[in-house]
């Protein structure tokens, strides 16, 4: 179960697959580049690839003061929401009460359209970095809960029967079975929330806020700098994507399933 | 791992105390009118003594050797091992299940350690050195299990059980799910590790021929619910040879006897 997509395992095999991508990039540039000349599509409408292009080399600086704002709410919100997520699944999981309580009113909150909630966490919390935070924490949790939640319950029956035949007390089966065996499907959920909590971080930005990616997109298209606002999105993405990378790259630590 | 071992085998191990006792042992899964599995078992097995139980599928196998290992409860007069009531896992008992007990996330090494670590030991690097020479398996000792065969599996989990050292080792088929001639290899293995070993062993099995190549005694069980059909002595001389043994006219009327209590023509 090391990985779940085949891979060119040949050197030739992965320089070819890199240059198809390159290919099919390139020729969507080119596509795109070319229809809003050829079509003259005007520029607020969808600026040229090298409009925006120049407008991220121009406005960098502008890029990065934002980016890093929209980034800090993200990491820490996704890592609140990893840590309370975990807990929040033991919790769940080893306390019955909590199952019954805890749990529906969870799933209750859950179904609460969280960008319904936006305006009244800016006005609980304010503009600056602590709404976002939460909004970001708000979007990842509740995949985190139920996905450490069903790895705490696959653990397999007939490995927790083997810790009983060596007499394992609770808190050792809990460490060196439960938590190794739901660990997979934990980094599974990080890996759902962790771009729903730039979503969140955005979607906070956008309904209250002075700075951050999110406010410039806003900014930039009430001004019709369309190529800003291209500029704006391609830097969410990219944090979104290099974001996800990072938790990946840690998933691959735990690169085993129990039930083998 | 060559057939020669076996020439140290010391002779015919004489039945001496009772280590495990079971007095008309039943067992019913759920409420009064649920699934009878055991209905009133009782045998001994005794010291250093090989028992096989053989019995149909879904006879109730499996469950009494949970009994014995304390992992489930059991009505009836009694069942003890080394004299002592049976309540909970003992920790002079080893049990290696059908399924595979081995940890995905530890290698091979890590996963023998495991019934050390969770008692707080150190286990001796020795001991564990020579049970992975014992089970064929140095050189393995950085494998993860899904680096490893079925077999190899099978016998990292016998030697997980036998590390600590118990008295009583307790198999529920722990090659069922492997091909007939890796299982008929894996069988002379075990018994060479047993004679080494000196062990009181309680196998699962529902293979006739493998029962009486191994066994000192074969308990026939009934269809569900498991009753205890006979008791039977196999008294073919030890050390035991896959080629001479199985090949004798006694081995063949074990094999007819045996199949005629279990209904097989
Ligand atoms: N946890 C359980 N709950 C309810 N019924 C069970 C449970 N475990 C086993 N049984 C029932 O008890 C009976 C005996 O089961 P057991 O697993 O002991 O059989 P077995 O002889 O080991 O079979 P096999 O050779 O197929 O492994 C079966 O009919 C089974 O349906
Ligand atoms: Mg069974």
């Amino acid at each position: 179960m090391r990985g779940m997509s085949r891979r060119s395992t040949t050197k030739g095999g992965r320089a070819r697959g890199l240059l198809q991508g390159v290919a099919f990039f390139a020729t969507l540039a080119v596509v795109w580049e070319g229809s809003v000349r050829i079509f003259d599509i005007r520029s607020y409408l969808l600026p040229p690839l090298s409009d925006v292009i120049k407008e991220v080399i121009a406005s960098r600086a502008l890029l990065w003061q934002h980016g890093i704002i929209t980034f800090n709410e993200v990491v820490l919100g996704f890592i609140a929401a990893a840590i309370s997520g975990v807990m929040m699944a033991a919790l769940v999981f080893f306390v019955p009460i909590a199952r019954r309580t805890v749990y529906p009113l969870l799933i209750g909150l859950q179904s609460i359209p969280k960008v319904g909630l936006a305006p009244l966490i800016i006005v609980w919390f304010g503009y600056g970095l602590n709404s976002k935070v939460i909004m970001s924490f708000l979007f990842a949790f509740f995949p985190i809960v139920i996905s450490t939640l069903g790895g705490l319950a696959g653990t397999p029956e007939h490995l927790e029967e083997h810790f009983r035949a060596l007499r394992a007390s609770r808190w050792v089966t809990f460490w060196k079975l439960r938590v190794p065996s739901a660990l997979p499907s934990f980094v599974d959920g990080c890996k759902v929330a962790m771009p729903l909590a730039v979503i969140g971080a955005v979607v906070g930005e956008f309904v209250g806020s002075n700075d951050g990616l999110g406010n410039l997109i806003l900014l930039a298209t009430g001004s019709s700098r369309s190529s800003l606002t291209f500029a704006a999105l391609g830097a969410v993405t990219a944090m979104s994507l290099a974001l996800f990378a990072v938790v990946a790259g840690f998933g691959r630590l735990v690169w085993w399933r129990a039930q083998s | 791992m060559v057939a020669s071992a076996i020439v140290s085998a010391t002779e015919f191990p004489q039945a001496r105390e009772p280590v495990i006792e079971l007095r008309s042992v039943s067992k019913t899964y759920g409420a009064a009118d649920g699934v009878k599995a055991l209905d009133g078992v009782s045998f001994d097995v005794h010291e250093q003594e090989f028992v096989s139980i053989l019995g149909p599928s879904g006879c109730g196998k499996s469950t009494l050797l949970r009994a014995i290992a304390g992992l489930t409860a059991f009505d009836g007069e009694g069942l003890s091992v080394g004299g002592q009531p049976v309540v909970e896992p003992m920790d002079d008992v080893g049990v290696v299940f059908q399924s595979s007990n081995l940890l995905p996330w530890r290698t091979v090494e890590a996963n023998l350690r495991l019934g050390a670590e969770i008692r707080r030991e150190t286990p001796d690097p020795q001991r564990m050195t020579a049970m992975l020479e014992m089970i064929g398996l140095s050189g393995f000792e950085n494998r993860y299990p899904h680096e490893l065969s079925g077999g190899m599996r099978q016998r990292v989990a016998i030697g997980q059980a036998l590390v600590r050292n118990p008295k009583v080792l307790l198999l529920d088929e722990p090659f069922g799910a492997l091909d007939a001639l890796t299982r008929d290899k894996l069988n002379f293995e075990l018994l060479r590790i047993w004679q080494a070993e000196k062990k009181t062993v309680v196998l699962v099995t529902h293979s006739i021929p493998e029962a009486i190549f191994l066994s000192d005694r074969v308990v026939v069980m009934s269809d569900r619910p498991g009753r205890l059909l006979e008791d039977v002595r196999i008294e073919l001389p030890r050390p035991r040879d896959p080629k001479s043994t199985r090949t004798s006219a006694d081995f063949g009327k074990y094999v007819v006897r045996l199949g005629e209590l279990m209904g097989v023509q």
